[in-house]
């Protein structure tokens, strides 16, 4: 708690007409040091962020609000403007949607110094490149010449960061600057935002992910409906957390957790696994030497796995790394080049589609967007006699029975029967999802990224889900993701994907304590764990 | 894809689309039942005489087997020879170049000014308020279901002949030419304002343009250097299509103004049945089409090269 | 659709549907009665659009010609539009080569205007009622044929289908049950949209004298006949045109809430 005080807000609200996003938060960032604003979405997180560069959109009231020494309660118009790139800026989620796709980088960078206007043109170009350079740009030059659509996802990371920093910002503001990207480019960024904290920049941090703020917050605040629950010191909140919604966030964390060990405390207690008899080796699923290309391009090569009966094998790979195309190919919806996939020992790709389609009830798929995967004109009920009438009759009320059953088998209440699945909040649509794949009682389930799209403690309630449904029915899961800590949690075995080929595969234990492969080592090192 | 690559793609397309066209018209020529030398000079009640006939019959050597006579159609066209007009005793190719000015003129002139129009009329619609919205909505649709025959009426009633402040016919001089560009323009810029107005909020509310605001620009700033871009590009790819309809509407407004064109020579065409004529403009107007889908498709990559928006 | 929407579409249906059915209802007189000693009244209480150069009621005929504009722009669309989904149905459902050259050629068919087109077929055929509706239909079938197609594509390679070929659903269920239903819904919003495009493109023609034939009252044709006394009688141009404007923009409107798109044709 040395560094000078660079934002101090006092009780600060947000409100947009009636409704009150944000109410009486108080935080201090400081100079050399990182806050972390913690919460889910709809916490008021990103409004309280965006509130302290005047453009929060909504009416901002305080007891005191000061940033950068002024009093930004009565700032104008043309004061704001003046603040923000120069005393504060922001580094947005998603560096494809952050950076114009029309404009070339550079001149993004350098709009940053034109609206200050400071430097004339040939000094401004220059310190485009300047600022490209210390964000560790390879080519520089050529770079600040592509568009963000031209470049790769690491360089585009960089440009972003870059743009925030052209005006030399004392404080750097990063809203979900982590978010959805696979580790090596989490670990660039958080890599990035220590530096500017090590040159005495205030950043405040805003993120739904405890484990991830932990590498970096000198000081958490966590954030639930508007209101700060509770602040402190990192070390603090982490380790002994006073108020219940911090703890059951902590809990959510699913790296470290062994499996079947519930993540929320709402889930219903489990049964003990069962453990009867180890002995039929005969697998679930099974692949060898699958390959596609797509051109020239190698999307997979030669990829081979068991999933054993009753047990999850996760996928864990960067995106690009062929894990989507190798869920496709098993699923039967692109065929392999080179390779078979065998269900329950019998062939099932390639194959004819009239052939195999009695065995695709075996095997159900879940997908990271599930709202794509339903008939629009359908509700809750109708989807889940089509999957019991194996698509000969939606009238949920001759399937009275089955369709409640298996809606209690994933803790869906019934009052949901007519309703239609966009009403549904992204848990519910999870949940259904998995209640049609289970419909035709499957061997098999291929999940892929299933629970990226939820919010912390909702990802731990589905997790809790699948794991019951696993302990229950003895379903086998194909689990494909790109977050390690999921895939630690909820693998008995793992395989390793880079670019198209499986480079390590093991019991998820032990690959976890003991990496093989360089790049395994690697990945590992730049995963955020609480535990 | 390289420049020298997608350009010889263009041209290559280019060429099979007219082609095609050039082929569908004979086919069609040939589908008329009677004597084809009849079809060509004006159908059956034209009472063409038997020289007349002859002259036609050589000229498209319908004496000889059908897949001659399609070659020789093709090489004629190849030399840019569209035939004699029956009804103006005149190469077809001569009366184009006559009129095809005026009529390019006055659709790249309403082009302009509908371009103009619902780049201001998207930019002030970002600026209303809920009724606002709503019936700028309204007077959009309203805008594009107008069509050119009525909305040239009642401009010439109100401007002409109530405020007496334009004249009612083209008459050669500028103010001649307000009053068809305008009704060629509304109803074109209804149909731009309610796409550009989707583009230019969705550029104006996305994670860019709030990235460009917490650099501290301004608002001014940010509309000018990310939202018209991104107006204007799929506007821009509508472009071959607005062009087109404009060379429809200018069949009806230049009748409208009684004003020399494209339009009006085939529509006496039409009336006429004269079917050289008609053949001519229809495989110009195809290239025009195809000469403004081109260019556009070029300034498209010019804004956006790696194809972002697609 | 919200409910609004759809009481406000349907009460503009059977507005529609009633003056085309039965104009008597609305307009008891006779549309082709002539009174040359009533020519040219401006609107009032007795004429509430006026009369024309023959004395003829123009609200009257505004009423009965309903029955023709739209009759024309329903049998277009109909035309254009059957054509439009089996070629765009075809293209998206058969091998690349065959859907390139059917692209290839409604991209040919697509490169001449649409009155051109029209006015091509006219050349051959003849003007008339029965070549107006053929040429208004043809030329408007390559641009809904391309729609029909990529939506097609579209929801062919949509993650529903997937799910229902994981699901083990056969070709049939699948075509059945999720495209068909689900490719119907926006076609009828394009169909909505065409009529509105296809009524005026019907009345451009009689207004250039190539569709209906004076003196029947089609609103194409009264508008021609008003612009020789443009500057004597407004009411004659004004009122036939308020009735397209009407029709074509509620047609959009509704079209849009169906969930259409801005451009059609």
């Amino acid at each position: 708690m040395n560094g000078q005080a660079l934002i101090t807000a006092r009780n600060l609200s947000v409100s947009f007409g009636s409704t009150v996003a944000v109410k009486n938060v108080s935080f201090t960032v400081r100079a050399g040091s990182c806050l972390a604003l913690v919460g889910e979405s709809g916490s008021g997180k990103s409004v309280t962020a965006r509130s302290l560069l005047g453009l929060s959109g909504g009416t901002a009231t305080a007891d005191a609000l000061e940033v950068c020494g002024q009093d930004a309660l009565s700032l104008s118009e043309r004061s704001w403007q003046q603040i923000r790139g120069s005393s504060v800026s922001m580094i947005l989620q998603d560096a494809l949607m952050a950076l114009d796709p029309l404009r070339p980088v550079g001149r993004e960078i350098g709009d940053a110094l034109k609206a200050h206007g400071k430097l004339p043109r040939a000094e401004r170009q220059q310190r485009v490149i300047q600022v490209l350079e210390s964000v560790r740009m390879p080519e520089p030059e050529r770079r600040a010449r592509q568009r963000s659509t031209e470049l790769s996802g690491g360089m585009r990371q960089r440009a972003l960061i870059a743009q925030a920093l052209a005006g030399n910002p004392q404080v750097v503001i990063a809203d979900e600057a982590t978010t959805a990207l696979d580790s090596a480019l989490t670990a660039l960024v958080l890599a990035q935002l220590r530096e500017l904290k090590e040159q005495g920049r205030g950043v405040l941090m805003i993120s739904h992910d405890l484990a991830q703020v932990a590498h970096l917050a000198d000081d958490i605040a966590v954030m639930r409906q508007g209101e700060i629950v509770e602040a402190g010191v990192a070390a603090q909140i982490l380790g002994n957390p006073q108020h219940e919604y911090t703890r059951q966030l902590l809990r959510a964390v699913p790296s470290g957790v062994p499996r079947f060990v519930p993540l929320s405390a709402a889930s219903r207690p489990l049964a003990a696994p069962m453990q009867k008899d180890p002995a039929p080796a005969s697998s679930a699923l099974s692949a060898n030497g699958l390959s596609k290309s797509f051109g020239k391009h190698a999307a997979v090569e030669s990829a081979s796995f068991e999933v054993p009966r009753g047990k999850t094998l996760g996928i864990v790979g960067e995106s690009g790394s062929g894990k989507t195309t190798t869920a496709r190919m098993v699923l039967g919806l692109q065929p392999p080049d080179a390779g078979t996939v065998e269900l329950l020992g019998e062939r099932f790709a390639p194959a004819h589609e009239p052939q195999r389609r009695k065995l695709r009830e075996q095997m159900g798929a879940i997908y990271q967007n599930p709202l794509g995967s339903f008939d629009p004109r359908y509700s809750v009920g109708q989807l889940l006699a089509d999957a019991l009438s194996r698509g000969k009759s939606k009238r949920a009320a001759e399937y009275r029975v089955p369709v409640t059953e298996l809606l209690e088998q994933v803790e869906l209440s019934l009052g949901l029967l007519d309703r239609n699945p966009r009403e549904l909040s992204g848990g519910q649509r999870q949940r259904l999802a998995i209640a049609r794949a289970l419909a035709p009682k499957p061997s098999v389930l291929v999940l892929d990224e299933p629970v990226s799209a939820l919010d912390a403690s909702i990802q731990a309630t589905v997790l809790d889900l699948l794991d019951r449904i696993q302990v229950e029915t003895g379903t086998s899961y194909l689990f494909i993701s790109h977050d390690l800590s999921v895939i630690e949690h909820m693998s008995d075995n793992v395989a390793v994907m880079h670019q198209g080929k499986i480079i390590e595969q093991g019991a998820t234990a032990q690959v976890f304590a003991a990496p093989q492969q360089e790049y395994t080592k690697l990945l590992l090192s730049a995963m955020p764990r609480l535990r | 894809m390289g420049t020298i690559a997608w350009a010889g793609r263009k041209i290559g397309g280019a060429l099979v689309v007219l082609w095609l066209v050039a082929t569908a018209i004979f086919i069609a020529i040939r589908l008329i039942p009677g004597d084809p030398a009849e079809a060509i000079m004006g159908g059956p009640g034209s009472q063409a005489s038997a020289e007349a006939l002859a002259a036609a019959r050589a000229e498209y050597g319908l004496d000889r087997p059908l897949i001659a006579q399609y070659l020789m159609y093709l090489g004629k066209l190849a030399t840019c020879d569209f035939g004699t007009s029956y009804s103006l005793k005149q190469p077809v190719i001569g009366i184009m170049g006559e009129v095809l000015p005026n009529t390019l003129w006055l659709a790249l002139l309403a082009l302009a000014a509908a371009w103009v129009l619902s780049l201001c009329f998207a930019a002030q619609a970002m600026r209303a308020n809920r009724v606002g919205a709503w019936v700028g909505n309204i007077v959009e649709i309203i805008a594009a279901a107008v069509p050119h025959f009525w909305l040239g009426a009642v401009l010439i009633m109100f401007f002409s002949s109530m405020l007496g402040w334009l004249p009612a016919v083209d008459n050669g001089t500028t103010q001649g030419l307000v009053l068809p560009v305008l009704t060629l323009a509304l109803p074109l810029a209804g149909f731009l304002t309610q796409l550009m107005r989707d583009s230019l909020s969705y550029a104006m509310s996305s994670q860019f343009a709030l990235a460009a605001r917490a650099r501290g620009e301004s608002r001014l700033a940010v509309f000018w250097r990310h939202g018209l871009r991104h107006a204007a590009l799929p506007a821009l790819g509508l472009t071959g299509w607005a062009f087109s309809s404009l060379l429809s509407g200018a069949v009806v407004v230049e009748a409208v103004f009684a004003r020399p064109g494209l339009g009006r020579s085939l529509l006496s065409a039409v009336l006429a049945r004269d079917i050289p004529m008609v053949t001519g403009i229809a495989l110009f107007s195809a290239l025009v089409y195809i000469v403004v889908m081109a260019i556009t498709e070029g300034l498209e990559r010019a804004i956006d090269p790696a194809g972002a928006s697609s | 659709m919200s409910r609004t929407a759809k009481i406000l579409s349907i009460a503009f249906i059977a507005l529609w549907a009633l003056i085309a059915l039965a104009p008597s209802v609305l307009a008891p007189g006779d549309p082709l009665a002539v009174n040359p000693a009533e020519a040219f009244q401006a609107p009032g209480t007795t004429h509430f659009f006026g009369t024309d150069e023959s004395g003829r009621d123009i609200y009257t005929r505004v009423i009965h010609g309903a029955r023709d504009s739209l009759a024309i722009g329903l049998a277009a669309t109909a035309l254009g539009m059957g054509l439009a989904i089996v070629l765009g149905t075809v293209a998206a459902l058969s091998p690349r080569w065959l859907d390139e050259i059917i692209l290839r050629v409604l991209e040919a068919l697509y490169a001449i205007p649409s009155l051109l087109m029209a006015l091509l077929i006219i050349a051959f055929t003849g003007p008339g009622v029965g070549p107006a509706i053929v040429a208004v239909g043809l030329s408007t079938a390559p641009g809904y044929a391309r729609l029909v197609r990529s939506q097609i594509r579209t929801l062919k390679s949509s993650e529903m289908l997937e799910a229902a070929t994981v699901l083990g659903r056969g070709t049939w269920l699948r075509v059945r049950n999720h495209l068909v239903p689900n490719a119907l819904k926006p076609l009828l919003a394009l169909v909505t949209l065409g009529i509105g495009q296809a009524v005026i493109w019907a009345a451009a023609l009689s207004f250039l004298g190539l569709g209906t034939p004076p003196p029947a009252p089609e609103w194409g044709a009264m508008l021609s006949a008003g612009r020789t006394y443009l500057h004597l009688a407004w009411w004659m141009s004004l009122f036939p045109g308020l009735a397209i404007v009407f029709v074509a923009a509620g047609a959009t409107l509704i079209g849009r809430a169906l969930g259409g798109k801005a451009r059609t044709t």
